[in-house]
């Protein structure tokens, strides 16, 4: 049976050593320039009229932009608006890294931690940052909720501060999790298919994991969205806590 | 049966009853036929906000689950960290062990409040149709 985990190994492609840190370029490296160079290009191609009434490919990034600034507008209020190429960027790059790696053959950056608790990270300091900035001490009030007896106070503390602490980790998780998972569950019903086709008369049962496998990657195509969606929706969500931390 | 234009053009004269009632009787046919393909239209967008539902039921699922389970671990990692510094081995990984849980349970119950809210924006309170109860 093909090995289900094989498709997330990572390869150095050209090997850099700097001071004694492995920094190659990986492929996983090579599939991020892909997804940026992609997004770059369809951008700058698709806007290059930049017409009054669009064509095809300016409405699909004019759609994707009001979709973004929408989410974004709902969730921050206007005053979120600012970080709008932060929340924009970060929807777009796990967006497209998510749809590519759907094509059969192709790395899917996102199903390694590394890469989405990088992002997860930089939202969570990102919040700490403009929380800090705009609201200074206040930003504290985020663990005190009101109307809490003075008694079990320190309690409640400790729960909001974990809460918090908790949210990094659920944010990167779930994502890298949702596209692992999908994956493997992808290469094993194919696996499937092919030692059916291999075991003499059992081949007549070839058909079912492979109308299964074809259902799944529908579904994928969706999780891919949608994971993507709810990364950049909770990115919203933690910005305005930093924004607006007396909940 | 003749034409209605026919009818107008030689100047004014009334439609038989018969002609009138073939008018009604096409008049409603036509009813019945935009009520049928409105009906049909209704329910393909149904069906496809149901399946849409359904995938974000999964997506839902999956949420609630990294949301317990990160507070737990974060919780867990905070009080060994505490323990092995303070070296009160294992009081504090316990202690913190259960506000990792508490937080958790507090993280699901925000998320779930957020997500009611999403449902409702967009269905009005249903996810996914709603199986057919035994008792009802």
């Amino acid at each position: 049976m093909p090995d289900p985990i094989h498709q997330f190994e990572i390869h150095r492609l050209v090997p850099i050593d700097l001071f004694g840190w492995d920094v190659s370029f990986t492929n996983s490296s090579l599939f991020m320039l892909v997804t940026v160079a992609l997004v770059v290009g369809f951008i700058l191609v698709s806007m290059r009229g930049r017409s009054l009434v669009p064509g095809r490919l300016q409405s699909t990034t004019e759609v994707t932009y009001e979709f973004v600034s929408n989410m974004l507008r709902d969730a921050a209020g206007s005053e979120g608006m600012k970080y709008f190429p932060f929340v924009f960027t970060i929807f777009i790059f796990v967006f497209v890294c998510n749809m590519l790696g759907m094509i059969p053959g192709f790395f899917t950056v996102t199903s390694h931690v590394a890469v989405t608790g990088a992002l997860a990270a930089l939202v969570f300091l990102t919040v700490l940052v403009v929380g800090f900035a705009k609201n200074g001490v206040r930003f504290l009030k985020l663990f005190v909720p009101s109307g809490v007896p003075i008694v079990i106070m320190p309690l409640i503390i400790a729960i909001e501060i974990i809460s918090f602490l908790s949210r990094p980790v659920s944010h990167s998780v779930r994502l890298f999790a949702n596209m692992l998972a999908g994956h493997v569950t992808l290469k094993v019903f194919g696996g499937f298919v092919v030692m059916l086709l291999g075991a003499g008369t059992y081949a007549a049962l070839a058909p079912l994991p492979l109308i299964m496998a074809v259902a799944m990657t529908a579904l994928e195509v969706l999780v891919a969205f949608l994971q993507a969606y709810v990364f950049a929706m909770l990115t919203c969500m933690y910005l305005n806590d930093a924004l607006h931390p007396g909940h | 049966m003749p034409d209605p234009a026919d009818d107008r053009g030689s100047g004014g004269r009334r439609i038989s009853p018969e002609d009138e009632a073939a008018y009604r009787g096409r008049i409603s046919e036509l009813g019945d036929r935009l009520d049928k393909a409105k009906a049909e239209r209704e329910a393909a967008a149904e069906a496809e906000l149901d399946a849409e539902m359904r995938g974000r039921g999964m997506a839902y699922g999956m949420r609630m689950a990294a949301e317990l389970v990160a507070a737990v671990i974060v919780g867990g990692l905070i009080g060994y960290a505490l323990d092995s510094w303070l070296g009160s081995k294992p009081w504090l990984f316990l202690l913190f062990f259960v506000l990792g849980f508490a937080a958790g349970v507090l993280n699901v119950v925000r998320s779930y409040e957020r997500m009611q809210k999403e449902i409702a924006a967009r269905t009005g309170g249903r996810l996914g149709t709603s199986v057919p109860d035994d008792d009802d």
